[in-house]
């Protein structure tokens, strides 16, 4: 493993608010580099005030779909995070591993509904 | 064409009425839409969402719209809020700041959102809430907020209004766009036609998300879904023909007769709770991954 590099959530977003799946992409292209290299992640939620699921999906849970439990785990760990934050990260993380282990590729063919009727 | 705006609460009929409006003006084109409110004998003031999406639709079909006859008592409220200033009618101010003014927003302006919650949920109830409860309660109406912008494609935008009624410690916020609704997002990932209804329920489960990219979906709705229930407060979610309320842990699902063109939230939280924030049950760090 190289150097611990610190992911700090408020700077790269610009704001105590975590509340799009746009800045959650901006963090999640910040980590997965980091991972591949082989680095130890902090991700500080310092000052962050309001974090969202769509945000963590994009930032967190979007991992699971390129890298192991065990790459993530031995890479990652987070700090300055709220009982209720860390809950949150909880589930999404949960509900990312069932998601990729489930996941099928869509068919495009079927692109539309078939009309207005309910 | 004139519309008889009926009472308009924030229940089942007051939906439906909304959506009555939408589906008899869809076909109005380069004509004239009057709303006529002499019928209507109380407005919840956090149902101008819904109304003003529906209204913008009509709009967009290059229609103009009058709105005649409103009871005194109304209008100052609509006036308040700031739904009329679009029809003629000037600002009131909000004296007592229990408005929390409508606001149209497109789905890229994430930003100004962002910026409207945090003035306007100021003074609402929120100091009376613990820390704790403001903070979940913000994070419940970004969640609201991405999901329409991640699955709405909403060209109208977002209508966003609130009303806090400090008597009853309720804080009613609403979300509206003119989007194509759960139904057809369910619709397109599960290849089948379901209805508005099983599109809402299907909606609700843990889990299930309509993204089918390299992010996972699916705990939004049902994190709002136990934040309401601890908080004893109320969601209601009206898609195309389809509404759904949950409240004191029932639920009640069921067809609309008309078609809402879009999808309308509304949360409504009871700001008295103080024991959200304290029942959440201890997480730690190392458990996460």
């Amino acid at each position: 493993m190289s150097k611990e590099v610190i992911v700090r959530i408020f700077d790269i977003v610009g704001g105590p608010l975590c509340v799009s799946a746009e800045d959650g992409q901006i963090i999640y292209e910040k980590i997965a580099p980091l991972i591949r290299q082989g680095h130890k992640i902090v991700v500080s939620f310092d000052r962050v005030e309001t974090i969202i699921s769509a945000f963590l999906n994009a930032a967190i849970g979007q991992l699971y779909g390129e890298f192991t439990e065990e790459q993530i785990r031995a890479s990652i760990s987070v700090r300055d995070m709220t009982n209720i934050d860390l809950s949150l990260l909880k589930r999404v993380v949960d509900n990312a591993k069932v998601y990729f282990k489930n996941k099928t590729s869509f068919d495009q063919a079927w692109k539309e509904e078939l009309g207005d009727e309910e | 064409m004139i519309y008889y705006l009926p009472t308009i609460r924030s229940r089942h009929n007051g939906f439906e009425s909304i959506a009555n409006l939408a589906s008899e003006s869809k076909k109005l084109l380069f004509n004239k839409l009057e709303i006529d409110f002499s019928r209507c004998w109380f407005f919840d003031a956090n149902m101008a969402a819904p109304l003003a999406a529906v209204i913008a639709g009509v709009a967009d079909n290059l229609n103009s719209i009058e709105i005649v006859n409103i009871p005194p008592a109304i209008e100052r409220i609509l006036r308040k809020n700031r739904f009329l200033t679009n029809y003629g009618y000037t600002a009131l101010e909000d004296t007592n700041r229990t408005t929390i003014p409508i606001q149209r927003l497109q789905l890229s302006d994430g930003g100004r959102f962002e910026d409207y919650i945090q003035h306007n949920l100021k003074g609402k109830g929120i100091p009376d809430m613990s820390e704790g409860l403001g903070r979940i309660f913000k994070q419940s109406i970004f969640e609201v907020f991405q999901n329409v912008v991640i699955h709405s494609g909403s060209r109208l935008g977002v209508f966003v209004c609130g009303q806090f009624y400090p008597n009853l410690q309720r804080l009613d916020l609403t979300l509206a766009d003119g989007g194509v609704g759960i139904r057809t997002n369910v619709r397109n990932y599960l290849k089948r036609n379901v209805s508005s209804v099983e599109a809402i329920r299907w909606a609700l489960v843990q889990g299930h998300t309509t993204k089918t990219g390299s992010q996972p979906g699916g705990v939004g709705l049902t994190f709002l879904k136990e934040f309401i229930t601890s908080n004893e407060g109320k969601i209601q979610i009206v898609s195309r023909q389809g509404f759904y309320e949950f409240q004191s842990g029932k639920e009640d699902v069921f067809k609309i007769e008309s078609d809402y063109m879009g999808t309308v939230v509304n949360l409504e939280i009871n700001t008295a709770d103080t024991k959200t924030y304290r029942l959440m049950p201890e997480v730690s760090p190392e458990d996460i991954f």
